[in-house]
């Protein structure tokens, strides 16, 4: 089997050990339809969360996985990714990027090149509403996350850490890189106060979905 | 006009209800009342939904004054000495509700009659500061019920009770049940007794995100890619003292999970203040 299931907690099971081909199939296949009595889906890195109202019996979720994901009628069913691709314009004026670039032994205008010439995918998020664990960052910009987090990083702020990139949504403490500043436009709390909040109106992201970091001045 | 006015604040006040589901997939924590089941005995006693938005009073300090005759529940941690936990009454201009006795629990819920009006995120009036939702008590704020009387009969009832065997106390050294996690066969199998062989202490450092356990270090696991993670989870860093994810707690982490709460017993162990000592035992799927 291309998955591990396990039991967590009274209401849900945790999909796991998912290799990319059927974390993005069995994603896809969720868009669309699921299993009977869920209540919602998590994505981690290369896990997914099912929580339900009435937990089903284990082989009920391993049949339904079976025919949904990869039975005769499972491509027909999933969604084609959305090819959009979100711009965000940075100001690259972190107050890390020097100490970024030193570290990798570049120059600064280098690690702007790097972090701005890729094209990042949404892979999924979490640590505060709307936050992206972006990945395509380069591997030329891994770097381990700060040994001392920073008690607030200002909303907007366009950060690197370990393998991914990501967009701080909210003020808060954080341990990610800064490299520079965009509109904190992730989270949209007041979209958030309407009688049925639409995603799309309340986050400028959502897991899958592909992103280009755009330097300001050019 | 206003049925009450904090005068203050205290440990902490917050408006609560039955939380956010169904937004975790965008970092979104459920939030809500920390003891549900006190949350539904403060709306229960007014004939209120289930859900009604409660006030949370945190411990002690807080300092209500009642502006316009109104009915008030409460439930939960008994902190207020002149208004008895599970009960209900009339409540006249000018009383004053001090919460100030301390003792078994960590949050009383304070209902009215269809709940506070109090504007919503993600259709939930429950405060999360951390990720500006919620329309956060200072000093001063006033609150208004949605209702002015309760939908439960008071024609001629002075107060209503809660049954006896319908309410509940939170004694020291409960034990409290917990299921394997994720990580559960990534301890060792001492570090797996240890979490149940030691009473733990509430750590002062717990709040609504997180209650942190104090007690003999255990021997941790290693750390994860990024996870989804259940309300009630316990999280085991470096350190070797469990963090136990409470509702306002971030939906991923990466600290391996060797247990998690069994859901029966989560509105029950949220009402441990710092300082309780508590105890677990495993139970299995």
């Amino acid at each position: 089997m291309p998955w591990k299931i396990k039991h967590y907690g009274n209401r849900a099971y945790l999909i796991c050990e998912l290799g990319d081909e059927t974390r993005l199939a069995l994603l896809s296949c969720l868009s669309v339809s699921v299993p009977e009595g869920l209540i919602e889906y998590v994505e981690g890195y290369d896990s997914i969360l099912l929580s339900f109202e009435k937990k089903p019996e284990m082989t009920t979720l391993t049949d339904w996985l079976e025919s949904s994901v990869w039975g005769s009628g499972a491509a027909s069913t999933r969604q084609s990714a959305d090819d959009r691709i979100h711009e965000v314009l940075v100001e690259y004026n972190g107050p890390d990027l020097d100490q970024v670039a030193r570290a990798l032994g570049l120059s600064n205008e280098e690690v702007v090149q790097l972090h701005s010439g890729a094209i990042y995918r949404v892979r999924f998020m979490g640590f505060s509403p709307g936050f992206p664990y972006l990945d395509g960052l380069s591997p030329r910009l891994h770097l381990p996350r700060k040994a001392m987090p920073r008690k607030r990083i200002a909303a907007g702020s366009v950060a690197i850490g370990g393998s991914h990139a990501g967009i701080y949504t909210v003020d808060s403490p954080g341990g990610w890189h800064l490299l520079g500043q965009t509109k904190p436009i992730f989270f949209n709390q007041q979209a958030a106060q309407a009688k049925r909040p639409d995603a799309k109106h309340v986050f400028q992201l959502q897991p899958g979905d592909q992103v280009r970091f755009v330097p300001a001045h050019l | 006009m206003a049925s009450v006015e904090i005068e203050a604040v205290g440990s902490g006040v917050s408006l609560q209800d039955q939380g956010r589901s169904g937004w975790a997939r965008f970092g979104v924590p459920r939030g809500g009342a920390m003891d549900q089941f006190a949350m539904r005995a403060a709306n229960h006693l007014l004939g209120n939904s289930p859900q009604a938005p409660v006030l949370e009073v945190q411990q002690q300090g807080t300092k209500i004054r009642v502006h316009r005759d109104t009915w008030l529940s409460l439930a939960g941690a008994g902190s207020c000495a002149t208004f008895p936990s599970w009960t209900a009454r009339r409540f006249r201009a000018g009383e004053v509700l001090l919460f100030s006795k301390s003792g078994a629990g960590l949050y009383a819920y304070l209902g009215t009659p269809g709940g506070w009006k109090a504007p919503r995120w993600f259709d939930s009036v429950s405060v999360d500061p951390r990720n500006g939702m919620g329309q956060q008590m200072t000093n001063g704020s006033p609150l208004e019920a949605v209702s002015t009387e309760p939908a439960a009969s008071i024609n001629q009832v002075a107060s209503r009770r809660l049954a006896l065997e319908a309410q509940r106390e939170y004694p020291c050294e409960e034990v409290y049940q917990i299921l394997p996690g994720p990580q559960y066969e990534c301890f060792t199998e001492s570090a797996l007794d240890a979490l149940v062989r030691q009473p733990w202490s509430i750590s002062a450092q717990s709040d609504r995100t997180g209650f942190r356990l104090e007690g003999e270090r255990i021997q941790s696991a290693e750390s994860i890619h990024s996870e989804p993670v259940v309300i009630g989870s316990f999280q085991v860093p470096e350190s070797g003292q469990p963090i136990i994810t409470m509702v306002d707690g971030p939906t991923v982490g990466g600290y391996p999970k060797p247990a998690v709460l069994h859901e029966q017993d989560l509105d029950r162990f949220a009402q441990s203040s710092p300082g309780t000592k508590v105890r677990f035992r495993w139970e299995a799927y």
